[in-house]
């Protein structure tokens, strides 16, 4: 008996398990039909461009998926596959070889497995698109960032206004209000991936469960990590700066007076 | 003094404050509306591009993505077999491949040719300029074709132009020979996606340009129903006759896509949609009651004037409505600027026809969008409220006094 691999997806839906006994049908009356003995299951490769698809997938050995699937008016289709693995012995001549390959076999598309530059494809299209999002966000909220600082400058006026009597030069405010800005922004900035780490969880194990597929959505890696610092930092440390200017310019009386 | 106009007295006391503020709402309000739009405009636009085709009922060989390439043989006896149908009005058979366009003096350029069974190319293409294939006598020499309008300018083509065709090979240069064409006519391509360069040209022609491979096979049969009976008689009645094929309403397929396809931005468009509503939710929140914090002794000694509770609480409600009620009006402006260049972006995907879009205005989305920042507003403004209404009068203008 002919063994067969069955994915989890099929197995869960056709609730079959291991040791079972299947048909196989080539065509979609039912003829053209093999059985199989199932001898195991398998979790299929994530794949990004099939993350919707229902995985519901079989493996089996060469010869018997030809014996099942040829047509038998068509003699070359014993002698066809659709797809043929290199390994290189030496991976840095993939270059050479696809060249030789193509010019030596007319019609055969080789490609590389290495990740080639896609610019022009979907997920750099998705890409650019959450970027784009990404942008507007942070220009929605420091617009709000600025008008929080600038509520908060005007809650310490008085205290402002005090120090200024006191002798302390605006400069020396300056630096102390840069500091606390890069302080607060520092630890918002972390609390902000703090919570994203959590979140890519949350959002990871709801969008495996809605499409069955061990597809990783969201990762926060250190890059974005980074690049979020380095956006969140400045901006919140010049917020900080320019909504207390607006106090440090004023006259001292001002800033105390009732 | 109204609540309002003392509301209005407020925000105009702190031009600066109140102008980042709408700001940050309409910012993030554009946000909300463009996710609202995104929801369901590629539905809407798919649906559209689909009836404006004039077929209501598409019959493919295989549920497989359309990159498969899954043909339908016997092409001419399918359409033979499903004209005879009662259900069925107007049939035609189409199909595409890459072809690559040779004109001289200038390198090839890859290409996608249609061809459509005679009858419906005028609803496969509209004709700009010149003429349509079976007006320009199908049957001459050399064949005729019609160009889109990129694809003429692309190549410097007008009608009357020569140039040859040649069908490649799963990227490999074809060693079929070209055969040589004259454009009849520029036409509009409804699937025509904007990286791509297309051109139609008669069913004869097509298979010449494939030295006779695939003779009778179709990528596609479409079908128009005959009334009364529908598109959903003309599914059921198609695939009892042919149950190897799959025959789908355009309902059916913008269901299917619904469910597949679209599934990503439909999701995306929640899980956005509910961030960007907390994130305004947490800033307007934080705005009013640090605004309110502020001026707690000015709300004592209003309340000490006199003035009632309900009046202080409407104050509020009345600041908080103009700051979120005119960045929610700028934020429809925005949001529509702001969905034509993400639209842009998004379009940029391979294999996007020119006519479909992702955002799409409905009144459904700007109905959705105002009452949701009307009660992100009111939610936001509820615990500022709570705080300004419970305020112990006395001792706020004690402690006041004292510091």
């Amino acid at each position: 008996m002919p063994e067969i691999l069955l994915s989890r997806q099929l197995m869960e839906q056709a609730n079959v398990h291991v040791g079972d006994l299947v048909t196989l049908a080539a065509e979609p009356d039912g003829t053209r039909a093999g059985q199989f003995r199932v001898v195991g299951t398998y979790e299929p490769t994530p794949d990004p461009m099939k993350f919707s698809a229902k995985r519901l997938e079989a493996r089996l050995h060469l010869p018997d998926l030809i014996a099942l699937s040829a047509d038998l008016t068509d003699p070359l289709s014993t002698e066809s596959v659709n797809v043929l693995n290199v390994a290189l012995v030496n991976p840095q001549e993939a270059g050479a070889i696809i060249s030789t390959l193509a010019a030596r076999a007319r019609g055969l598309m080789v490609r590389s497995t290495a990740r080639q530059d896609n610019s022009g494809g979907p997920f750099a299209v998705l890409d650019r698109f959450h970027w784009a999002i990404a942008i507007v966000t942070v220009i929605g909220s420091t617009a709000f960032l600025l008008a929080l600082m600038m509520m908060r400058a005007e809650e310490r006026r008085d205290i402002i206004g005090i120090l200024r009597l006191m002798g302390i030069p605006a400069r020396s405010i300056l630096v102390e209000v840069l500091l606390e800005g890069l302080l607060i922004a520092i630890v918002g900035a972390v609390f902000g991936i703090l919570v994203a780490r959590a979140g890519q969880g949350v959002v990871n194990r709801f969008f495996q469960w809605r499409y069955d597929t061990t597809l990783v959505f969201v990762r926060v890696t250190f890059p974005i990590a980074w690049q979020s610092v380095a956006f969140a930092v400045p901006l919140g440390v010049i917020a900080g700066l320019a909504a207390s200017w607006t106090l440090l310019r004023r006259e001292v009386v001002s800033l105390v007076r009732r | 003094m109204t609540s309002r106009a003392l509301a209005w007295r407020t925000v105009a006391a702190s031009p600066a404050r109140a102008l980042l503020a709408v700001a940050g709402v309409a910012v993030i309000g554009a946000l909300l509306f463009d996710m609202l739009l995104l929801s369901h405009g590629l539905l809407i636009s798919f649906r559209d591009l689909l009836d404006s085709a004039g077929y209501d009922v598409r019959v493919i060989a295989s549920d497989d993505p359309p990159a498969a390439r899954i043909p339908i043989t016997h092409a001419d006896a399918l359409i033979a077999d499903i004209s005879r149908l009662p259900e069925v009005q107007e049939i035609a058979a189409v199909r595409w491949d890459r072809a690559l366009a040779i004109v001289s003096g200038r390198p090839a350029e890859g290409v996608t040719l249609i061809s459509a069974t005679v009858g419906a190319e005028r609803k496969a293409w509209r004709i700009i300029n010149g003429e349509n294939l079976v007006a320009a006598g199908g049957t001459r020499e050399p064949p005729p074709l019609v160009v889109s309008m990129r694809f003429a300018e692309a190549l410097g083509l007008k009608v009357g132009s020569a140039l040859g065709m040649r069908t490649t090979m799963f990227g490999a240069a074809s060693a079929i020979p070209p055969v040589m064409f004259r454009v009849v006519g520029v036409a509009e391509f409804d699937f025509e996606p904007p990286g791509d360069l297309m051109a139609a040209t008669t069913i004869d022609a097509f298979r010449r340009v494939h030295a006779g491979r695939g003779q009778d096979n179709a990528d596609v049969v479409v079908i128009a129903s005959r009334p009364p009976f529908g598109p959903d008689d003309a599914v059921t009645a198609i695939n009892h006759l042919r149950p190897d094929l799959h025959a789908y309403s355009n309902a059916q397929l913008v269901t299917h896509f619904d469910q597949n396809g679209f599934a990503y931005f439909r999701q995306i468009s929640f899980v956005l949609s509910s961030v960007t509503l907390g994130f305004a939710f947490l800033l307007i929140a934080t705005l009013l009651t640090m605004s309110v914090n502020q001026r707690l002794s000015e709300m004592a000694a209003l309340r000490a004037l006199g003035f009632p509770r309900r009046r202080i609480v409407a104050t509020l409600l009345w600041e908080s409505t103009m700051l979120v009620g005119v960045g929610g009006l700028l934020a429809l402006p925005l949001g529509g600027l702001l969905a034509f260049e993400l639209d842009h972006i998004l379009r940029a995907m391979p294999g996007i026809p020119e006519r479909l879009h992702f955002f799409v205005l409905e009144p459904r989305a700007v109905v959705l969008h105002v009452g949701l920042l009307a009660a992100t507003g009111l939610g936001a403004a509820a615990y500022p409220i709570w705080v300004a209404a419970r305020l112990p009068i006395a001792a706020t203008l004690r402690r006041e006094t004292v510091s």
